[in-house]
C-alpha cells in the first residue's frame, strides 16, 4: 500500500514516464483518496511546467553577437569552399 | 540563408538562447558555456535549412549543445564529469514534511494558481530557484536541465551524460523535491 511519503519519488517517476502500469495505478489510486497527494502532484507537475517554459527570451544584443557570428562562419564556410 | 528564414533562425535564438547556456553550465562551466553555446548556434545555423521538425526545436538544440560541450571537454583534454554519481550529496528535504506513519505532517500549501508563468512571476522566487540550482552538484543540475529545460527523453538524459538510469531517477526526484519545497516555503512565507 503506497503512503503518502512515497509520492514524491513516485510522482518524479511518473513525470518521466518511467512508472510501470501496476506503479502508476496505485499512484492514481492513492492521489484520489488523499487529498495532500493530490495537491502535491498538481504542483509538482505545474512547478515542472513552469521551469520548462519559463520566459527567458535572450537581449537584442545577445541575438545580434549569435546572428553575426553564424552570418561570418557561413561567409567564411562559402569563400573557402570558392 | 533568405531573409525569411533568417529572422525565423533570429526568433530560435531569442527563445533558447539562455535556456541553452543554463543546460551547457553543468557540463562545462559558467567560464566556457558561452563559447560551447555560440558554436552550437554557428552549427545549427548551417543545419536549419535541414531540420524537419521531427523533434522540438529544443530538443534539437540541446543535443548540438551537447555535442558542442564533448568536443569543447575532449578538446580541453578534460573528463566529463559525469562519471560518478554522489547521490547522497543532496538528501530528500522532503523526508522532514512526513511522520513516522508515512503521512504528511506539514502538507503542501495551496500555491493559488494553475497557471506555469504565474507560479514564475516573482524575480524573487526566480532568483531563489536559480541559486538553489547553482549550488548543486554540476550532475545533479545537469541531469534536471537536460530532463526539464532540454526536453530530453529520461533515456536520451543517461546516455548523453553516462550516468545510470538509477541514479538518474534518484538525482531528478532529489532535485525537484528540493524546488517544490522551496517554492511551498516561499508560497507560505513570501521569502525563500
Amino acid at each position: 500500500m503506497l503512503k503518502c511519503r512515497d509520492v514524491p519519488a513516485e510522482a518524479s517517476l511518473a513525470l518521466d514516464n518511467e512508472l510501470s502500469r501496476r506503479r502508476t495505478m496505485a499512484l492514481r489510486f492513492h492521489i484520489l483518496m488523499c487529498r495532500h497527494c493530490h495537491r502535491y502532484m498538481r504542483q509538482a507537475r505545474l512547478l515542472a511546467q513552469a521551469w520548462t517554459n519559463r520566459g527567458e527570451a535572450a537581449s537584442e544584443d545577445e541575438v545580434n553577437n549569435v546572428m553575426q557570428a553564424c552570418r561570418d562562419n557561413a561567409r567564411k564556410t562559402n569563400s573557402e569552399d570558392v | 540563408m533568405n531573409e525569411a528564414k533568417e529572422t525565423t533562425f533570429a526568433d530560435l535564438v531569442r527563445t533558447h538562447h539562455r535556456a541553452l547556456i543554463a543546460i551547457a553550465v553543468p557540463i562545462v562551466g559558467h567560464s566556457e558555456a558561452e563559447e560551447v553555446v555560440q558554436n552550437a548556434w554557428i552549427k545549427a545555423y548551417r543545419a536549419w535549412g535541414n531540420f524537419r521538425g521531427d523533434a522540438a526545436p529544443r530538443s534539437w538544440l540541446t543535443r548540438i549543445v551537447i555535442n558542442e560541450a564533448r568536443m569543447q571537454l575532449r578538446a580541453r583534454k578534460r573528463e566529463a564529469f559525469f562519471s560518478e554519481i554522489d547521490a547522497d550529496a543532496s538528501p530528500d528535504v522532503l523526508m522532514d514534511r512526513f511522520n513516522a506513519d508515512g503521512h504528511w505532517q506539514h502538507a503542501p500549501g495551496d500555491w493559488g494558481t494553475e497557471n506555469p508563468a504565474e507560479l514564475l512571476e516573482s524575480e524573487t522566487l526566480k532568483g531563489c530557484l536559480e541559486r538553489l540550482l547553482n549550488a548543486m552538484t554540476d550532475k545533479q543540475r545537469g541531469v534536471y536541465e537536460l530532463r526539464e529545460r532540454g526536453g530530453l527523453s529520461f533515456e536520451e538524459v543517461c546516455q548523453n551524460l553516462g550516468v545510470s538510469a538509477s541514479n538518474a531517477r534518484v538525482l531528478l526526484h532529489r532535485t525537484r523535491s528540493a524546488l517544490f519545497q522551496l517554492v511551498d516555503h516561499y508560497q507560505e512565507t513570501g521569502e525563500c
